[in-house]
């Protein structure tokens, strides 16, 4: 195969164009995540069955079926049933749902982490369950998954090219296009393989960098 | 960390003979594979010095490969599982006047039909593709079986209006269409931003865009287009209208895509849709799929090529 710089100058509108999408979706994805993972980490741990089984029971389904069948099925059956959203926030719903169901279970070994001596001070103090939360459990559960959670953000920096499927323009996409209209796949595909060796790289730092403040 | 310097330092030193085996196994493996595709490439090119033998082996197997992108009616698997279509039944018939017995569908995504022929994925692309420059630069083509215009999925009573590419510019309509498809130059050309187009799979994709609203239009050929909102009770097909390429209304012509190499196959296939076209059975091939006279064309594949 032959390698042709210009191909490369060519597909760059394109791929600046994938990256940010790409970005978009990760960006949004991890926000959505972790912040609903946290809310069914506590959901689960309610005293109310009412509550916390049809939380275990609906992230168990989500969490053992693929996220590909999860993508078409809020992209192409939620339509039906009146529900339509863009392309890309169909995207994020799907890998921020799916991703929380993993990102509960690393909140809870973190809560579980927490020394039994915490809660019992709590309780010695008379601190309010909210309190007893927001203060001592939950910054202490938090710091220690900082890690687990980060490798979650590249794992969902590399499911990304799936929403080309259900249109979205993110970096695979807007390659494959450039490809169908020139027939060349040997540089836009090198191109953002290496892009997304780049962003996991930087994203890696990034996390090691918060890991390492939250850590002192 | 420390255990991940020692294991590499472990790895680097010669004492670990399995290891080094194994990797050097594993590097022959990749070259010999290397080798190999490059071997399996330069036999297919070398061929093509006198205009390649792709017929003969043809022959020799009794069956050839026809990729096909599932869209009616061009080239498809109807309900018995049967492979169908404009495309394939005059191939079918062109092949078995060439002395090859069985034709055999390879179904992909309209934008891979060029790449896949190009890697030997099949033998010759019979999908109804439209023949122009960009793909006459990748493929070569065989006289057009018959010609095409454009027309829309919209949602019933075509709310905004649209009836060709300037309307849809004119109404800001959000814009649609399949991969690969021609109809990606045609809004281009007609002003349309290219990066504000949704490229959906196929066109029932595009017929469902269309539906949920995500999209006001998909375009595709007229009988593309007529096809496929026959499944669909909240959509409509527009009328079918020429695009303007260079200011200048542009009626398609499609025809069958072939290797670069294998001129000798297209040459023998022409010459027998030639004498289909003449006698008129193309037309009665076609007439079940929607084709009418009108569909029947007078263009050539050279100043299809060319425009």
């Amino acid at each position: 195969m032959n390698w042709d710089w210009n191909a490369v100058v060519d597909f760059l509108p394109h791929f600046r164009d994938g990256l940010i999408v790409t970005l978009q979706a990760l960006a949004l994805g991890s926000v959505v995540s972790f912040a609903l993972g946290l809310v069914w980490a506590l959901l689960v741990r309610t005293p109310t069955r009412w509550v916390s089984w049809p939380v275990g029971v609906f992230t168990e389904f989500v969490r053992n079926t693929p996220l590909l069948v999860q993508l078409f099925f809020l992209f192409y059956v939620l339509p039906e049933w009146g529900l339509t959203f863009s392309a890309l926030t169909t995207g994020v719903v799907a890998i921020g749902l799916h991703y929380s169901t993993y990102t509960m279970q690393v909140y809870r070994a973190g809560i579980e982490a927490v020394p039994a001596g915490q809660w019992e001070a709590a309780t010695a103090l008379n601190l309010p369950p909210r309190r007893t939360w927001t203060v001592v459990i939950l910054p202490q559960a938090v710091r220690r998954v900082v890690p687990a959670l980060g490798n979650y953000v590249i794992s969902m920096l590399k499911d990304t090219p799936i929403l080309m499927v259900i249109t979205v323009p993110e970096m695979l996409g807007e390659a494959r296009l450039y490809a169908q209209e020139t027939f060349r796949f040997t540089e836009p595909l090198t191109v953002i393989g290496v892009a997304f060796i780049v962003v996991s790289s930087l994203a890696s730092v990034l996390l090691r960098t918060l890991e390492r403040r939250l850590a002192r | 960390m420390a255990p991940a310097t020692k294991t590499s330092g472990r790895t680097g030193s010669p004492c670990d003979p399995s290891r080094r085996a194994l990797l050097a196994g594993a590097s022959a493996l990749a070259t010999a594979g290397a080798l190999g595709a490059a071997g399996c490439s330069r036999v297919a090119s070398a061929s093509g010095a006198e205009g390649g033998d792709l017929l003969d082996r043809l022959r020799a197997q009794g069956v050839a490969r026809l990729g096909i992108a599932g869209e009616i009616p061009f080239g498809y698997i109807d309900t018995d599982g049967e492979l169908t279509g404009e495309g394939p039944e005059v191939a079918r018939i062109i092949f078995r006047r060439l002395g090859v017995e069985r034709v055999q569908p390879v179904p992909t995504e309209f934008g891979s039909l060029i790449p896949g022929l190009n890697s030997q994925q099949f033998d010759v692309v019979s999908a109804g593709m439209y023949i122009n420059p960009e793909r006459c630069g990748q493929v070569i083509f065989s006289e057009p079986d018959h010609q095409m215009l454009d027309a829309f999925v919209v949602r019933k009573g075509n709310p905004k209006g649209l009836s060709d590419y300037a309307d849809v510019i004119r109404a800001k309509a959000r814009f649609a269409t399949g991969s690969g498809y021609a109809q990606i130059a045609h809004a281009v050309e007609a002003g349309y931003p290219e990066s504000d187009i949704v490229i959906v799979p196929d066109q029932v994709a595009g017929m469902n865009a269309v539906e949920a609203g995500r999209v006001d239009v998909f375009a595709g050929t007229s009988l593309t287009t007529r096809e496929v909102v026959k499944k669909s009770r909240r959509t409509e097909a527009t009328e079918p209208f020429a695009a303007r390429v260079d200011g200048k209304p542009r009626v398609d012509g499609a025809g069958f895509a072939f290797r670069r190499t294998e001129t000798r196959l297209r040459d023998a296939f022409d010459a027998e849709l030639r004498k289909m076209k003449e006698s008129g059975e193309l037309l009665r091939v076609l007439r079940p799929f929607g084709f009418t006279k009108v569909e029947m064309t007078d263009l050539t594949m050279r100043e299809l090529c060319r425009a």
